[in-house]
């Protein structure tokens, strides 16, 4: 069993999230920052989509009750294990009794923590494990973890420890511009990718919402439409809202641009306050963001199971 | 013919929309036609109906525009006929404390909670889309007598099985949740449960009737 001894903001179970189910209304749920998630899982050679535990903030302690290897990824909220400094990006191994805790930071917002060989009966609602808190289902009954819950697992020996270096998170983000820019003034659509953007608290897991200087107030109005995570939608008040996997599957605000997926990761780790920028690409330029994040999960595929070998 | 235009958003989603505010009864034949056939690709991994528009999430993002030249020949080429909807009826009690708001829409409509009933109970609907909430169905379109604003202040609960109607449009909330439509029923029917492997028993294109249950008002 893994205990969770203080629950802190908002710690989730999320997988690779909920497909195949947005015409139902269902959201996609999932981790925000795939990069992370998947990362940890390799460090364990899990299979990628296993479900792992989302920290928000952090905040949050947790313990082992019995030995097994676990990886921290994401953010660098100051992990301990039972008062020793771990290092973000790292697999490390677990006795029983051992006690993990997140603190918090200035630069980053969202840590995962994935352990061998995943949680074990952990019900799947509609292919997935992902906690959708807004529909109640997924996750360990459809919420937030909260003190006290538990998660059986299965004991494993030692693993010597192995760390993986992560692209950096950076604050300019590469958007693919929307249907809808062109119903904006030509100086205002530039502002889009010209001004700094400044991240609002009411920001969760549906959404990250921004304002700036500009003043992007409209009256304009679309029939709603499909949405998605990435979607930057433009709504009356002017201060966009860029969706995030929690978010609805229509949308009726103007679609200003849409992030592309190998950068969904970084909006995922800002905290209100900071800022952030857009630049425009093509989607040429977005395929080879992903598939060099592709080739960056292979290249640590192969680094874990080599170290794996000459350690065993 | 159809005016439409045809997109790609961001790097995958493919988008055909039709431009007009309304569609024809033909026009939302053919988009489920449509969607029916972009199902059948096996090329994406969620396709999204919503009023005027149909979204397709491809599996990959290496060729969209191969799949947007084929949608667009798709949509050219398709016959509403090909449409079969799945035909529901909910059995319904209206008023009393199973629609609180079935009084002020009489009122508003200078219409009495019967003749309110009537209107409500005597067409068919079809499910334009889903969104919102898990299996919350959009369903249209409503008498032109009953079309109301949503409330100015939003319920922050709205009982699960609630039978509502906002503008044109009619629902029944899957689950409890805030909302702002006007209520003036009630159902046990239950429209969303995550455990099925088919979850929502409302899928786009389905027709669904309403018919009132002796307790209630009439």
């Amino acid at each position: 069993m893994l205990t969770i001894l203080k629950s802190g903001i908002q710690t989730c179970i999320q997988d690779l999230g909920r497909m195949g189910f947005r015409h139902l209304g269902v959201s996609q749920s999932g981790v925000l920052d795939q990069l992370a998630a998947k990362s940890a899982n390799i460090l364990l050679s899990n299979p990628k989509d296993t479900p792992v535990i989302e920290i928000t903030v952090g905040l949050c302690q947790f313990k082992f009750n019995k030995p097994t290897n676990f990886a921290i990824t994401g953010a660098d909220l100051c992990a301990k294990l039972s008062g020793q400094a771990l290092i973000t990006g790292w697999r490390y191994h677990a006795n029983e009794g051992d006690i993990l805790t997140f603190a918090t930071s200035k630069t980053g917002l969202r840590a995962y923590f994935a352990i061998q060989n995943g949680f074990s009966s952990l019900p799947s609602v509609m292919n997935s494990c992902s906690t959708d808190i807004q529909a109640g289902f997924g996750g360990l009954s459809g919420k937030a973890l909260s003190d006290g819950d538990e998660l059986d697992y299965a004991a494993n020996s030692v693993l010597s420890s192995i760390g993986a270096a992560l692209p950096e998170y950076t604050d300019t983000i590469r958007v693919i511009a929307g249907p809808h820019i062109d119903l904006l003034a030509k100086d205002k659509q530039q502002s889009v990718f010209e001004k700094s953007w400044q991240v609002l608290p009411q920001s969760n897991r549906m959404g990250v919402r921004l304002s700036s200087e500009i003043d992007l107030a409209h009256d304009l109005s679309i029939a709603s439409q499909g949405v998605c995570p990435g979607t930057i939608q433009l709504p009356p008040n002017g201060e966009p809202i860029v969706l995030l996997n929690d978010c609805q599957t229509t949308g009726g605000y103007p679609i200003i641009g849409q992030v592309i997926e190998a950068d969904l990761r970084l909006l995922s780790q800002l905290s209100a306050g900071q800022t952030c920028n857009f630049v425009a690409v093509d989607r040429a330029q977005a395929l080879e963001a992903t598939t060099q994040q592709l080739q960056h999960l292979a290249q640590l595929e192969i680094a874990v199971q080599h170290h794996n070998k000459k350690n065993t | 013919m159809t005016n439409n235009k045809i997109y790609i958003l961001g790097e995958r989603a493919l988008v055909l929309e039709i431009t007009q505010s309304n569609l024809s009864q033909y026009q939302q034949n053919k988009l489920f036609a449509l969607h029916a056939w972009m199902r059948e690709q096996k090329v994406f991994i969620d396709i999204v109906p919503a009023k005027t528009t149909i979204t397709g999430y491809l599996m990959h993002s290496q060729d969209p525009e191969y799949w947007l030249d084929k949608m667009q020949d798709a949509w050219q080429n398709i016959e509403p006929e090909s449409f079969e909807p799945t035909v529901h009826t909910i059995l319904t009690h209206y008023g009393k404390h199973y629609g609180p708001d079935l009084q002020s829409v009489a009122s508003l409509t200078g219409l009495s909670q019967s003749q309110i009933v009537e209107l409500h109970s005597q067409c068919s609907y079809q499910v334009k889309f889903l969104g919102f909430l898990p299996g919350f169905a959009y369903l249209g379109d409503l008498h032109p007598q009953l079309h109301l604003p949503r409330l100015e202040s939003p319920r922050t609960h709205v009982p699960k099985g609630s039978v509502a109607i906002a503008q044109d449009l009619t629902a029944v909330y899957p689950s409890e949740s805030p909302g702002g439509w006007r209520l003036i029923g009630h159902t046990d029917t239950v429209l969303f449960n995550h455990n099925l492997d088919s979850p929502s028993i409302l899928q786009p294109g389905d027709v669904v009737k309403f018919l009132p249950s002796t307790e209630g008002i009439c």
